[in-house]
């Protein structure tokens, strides 16, 4: 099961920095990530090539954090296909937690990387609308 | 069970017989002190106990002002040791003891840890701050009377502690219980399991006031008894009172000092069962007799025999000082109460600061706490909720709003001494 990186990180300055170093430190690449604050303290959520491997330095560091289950699907970069996945979800009742994207080299996909950490039941709702999911591999080192 | 079963099972009346001819005795040798030369000029003997109420009030300011020599009743030739406060503000405290004294003190060291469980063939590490602070060398006297082997470690370096007690069987250790928390995490990180690896037993602790929901999670996390100590450089050091297999208030030599709880306000003394400021006389030193030391701590003496067997009245927990009081916005608040309400959320971490700032003629109260690792599951809202949780619990206990953050683990200062957990950045 793919998942991304949760990481706590304080409101200050240098914090997100000291999580970047550690990542750039051991030839960690970054593929994207979102980051949501609430005042003083926030959560930055991170997508990488080798995510075990930057959770391991991560705790060496004594940064806090967590490893997320998530699911990328990949759609059209083109008006509307984003609309088109998200109102499949919703007639299924599937609620997104966390949700960014990246567009790929091919410049005419994107893949968008849902959280679905306590939504087991999200993996099976993609398959039953065809969504194309990709394999664990491909969403590190696409 | 007991370390001088005569003295410490005495009945109340025989100890008060005892108590009268000591203060006595105190009053002769304190007129020797330029201070009480002059403050006790017109006491003659006391004919019951009752009266030590007719005897002026020693306070901490007196002490300053009695700077150096003020308050020594001896001859310089006859003390042999000094200690003293770090002074930062003012003069500093200045404690002396004769020979005579650091034996009665190593004596009394020596009852509290027998009381609490601590024989001869048990191995004693003692991480307290060697020193000026009374905390590490009146313990290690104690220790070494009773006969422990006594490993004189001093305060910090986690990983070298650890390696003590697990290369020697450490059974016993005196810790802050600040810095107990601290340690367990550094053992964790290490793959220790005190529970499974060290044969730790018991822990003294002491030296800043904590709750009774502290004393349980230090229990839990090591697997042994944690027993509450008291005491105060003025008198000696620690060892003026301590908690007996009971765990439930702490015994106070009544052969050691004369305990009395009054109102601070109004200085009235107050009877057993009120809660009020503990003031202390000295009933057995020589170099530096102290008579009614306010000591501007508060308790009460709780007034029930204990199942123990020991007649020495108890003092409750000490609840906080009155020089350490809070007040936000006109509401008095003491830390402990932070502390009580931090540890019964599980999920928060136990390292934590409290601020006080002014912002627009209000006061702020800022509590930062550390983010536990283990709790983090990595969703913001998860973190919000527990803040809004901490909040509302805070809000209860005191009255006040305070604002929760979460910082990053490790980031607080490390206490290395006593705990500094209150940041006063209010303009005085």
């Amino acid at each position: 099961m793919p998942f991304h990186l949760s990481v706590f990180l304080e409101n200050k300055p240098g914090r997100l920095e000291k999580i970047m170093k550690v990542l750039s430190e051991h030839k960690i690449n970054l593929s994207a990530m979102s980051l949501a604050s609430a005042g003083n303290f926030g959560v930055v959520k991170l997508l990488v090539d080798d995510p075990q491997k930057a959770f391991d330095e991560l705790k060496k560091q004594k940064i806090t954090v967590t490893k997320r289950k998530i699911a990328a699907v990949v759609i059209g970069n083109v008006p509307g296909a984003f609309y088109d996945l998200l109102r499949k979800l919703s007639d299924r009742g599937t609620n997104i937690e966390d949700c960014y994207g990246f567009l790929l080299n091919d410049g005419k996909t994107a893949a968008i990387v849902l959280e679905i950490e306590n939504q087991p039941e999200a993996e099976k709702v993609l398959k039953d609308i065809d969504a194309n999911v990709l394999d664990e591999d491909k969403i590190y080192n696409y | 069970m007991f370390w001088q079963k005569e003295i410490e099972t005495a009945p109340h009346s025989e100890i008060q017989k005892l108590q009268l001819r000591m203060l006595n005795d105190t009053i002769e040798r304190a007129k020797k002190s330029k201070f009480y030369s002059k403050k006790l000029q017109n006491v003659n003997q006391l004919k019951n106990i009752e009266q030590i109420q007719e005897l002026p009030f020693t306070t901490k300011e007196d002490l300053r002002g009695g700077f150096p020599y003020d308050f020594l009743a001896v001859d310089l030739g006859e003390v042999v040791r000094l200690h003293s406060s770090s002074g930062t503000t003012g003069n500093p405290t200045v404690v002396y003891h004769t020979a005579q004294d650091l034996q009665s003190w190593a004596n009394i060291s020596a009852r509290c840890m027998y009381a609490a469980g601590a024989r001869k063939n048990d191995i004693f590490q003692n991480t307290m701050g060697y020193g000026l602070f009374t905390g590490g060398l009146g313990f290690h006297y104690g220790a070494e009377r009773l006969g422990m082997m006594t490993i004189p470690i001093g305060p910090g370096n986690s990983k070298r502690q650890t390696w003590f007690m697990q290369n020697f069987g450490t059974t016993t250790v005196h810790i802050l219980p600040s810095y107990a928390v601290r340690l367990y995490h550094s053992m964790k990180e290490d793959g220790i399991d005190p529970k499974k690896d060290l044969k730790l037993k018991i822990f003294f602790i002491g030296a800043e006031p904590h709750t009774e929901e502290l004393r349980r999670e230090i229990q839990e996390l090591y697997g042994l008894k944690a027993f509450n100590s008291y005491g105060l450089s003025e008198i000696s050091g620690p060892g003026v009172a301590f908690e007996c297999g009971e765990q439930d208030g702490m015994h106070i030599w009544e052969d050691f000092v004369i305990p009395e709880i009054i109102d601070p306000d109004t200085l009235e003394v107050l009877p057993d069962g009120q809660e009020g400021e503990l003031v202390l006389t000295a009933i057995n030193r020589r170099a530096m007799p102290v008579i009614r030391y306010r000591t501007r701590d508060l308790t009460k003496i709780l007034p029930s025999p204990c199942a123990c067997g020991r007649t020495h009245r108890k003092i409750a927990r000490i609840k906080g000082r009155t020089d350490d009081m809070m007040i936000i916005n006109g509401v008095n608040i003491f830390p402990i109460q932070i502390e009580k309400t931090i540890m019964n959320i599980p999920e928060a971490s136990k390292n934590y600061i409290i601020e006080i700032a002014e912002k627009n003629y209000m006061d702020k109260l800022s509590v930062k706490i550390e983010i536990n690792d283990e709790a983090f599951d990595g969703t913001l809202e998860d973190l919000e909720k527990l803040k809004h949780k901490i909040e509302t619990e805070l809000k209860s206990e005191t009255g006040v709003s305070p604002i929760v953050s979460f910082v990053d683990q490790g980031t607080l200062p490390a206490a290395e001494g006593k705990a500094k957990r209150v940041y006063d950045l209010r303009k005085k």
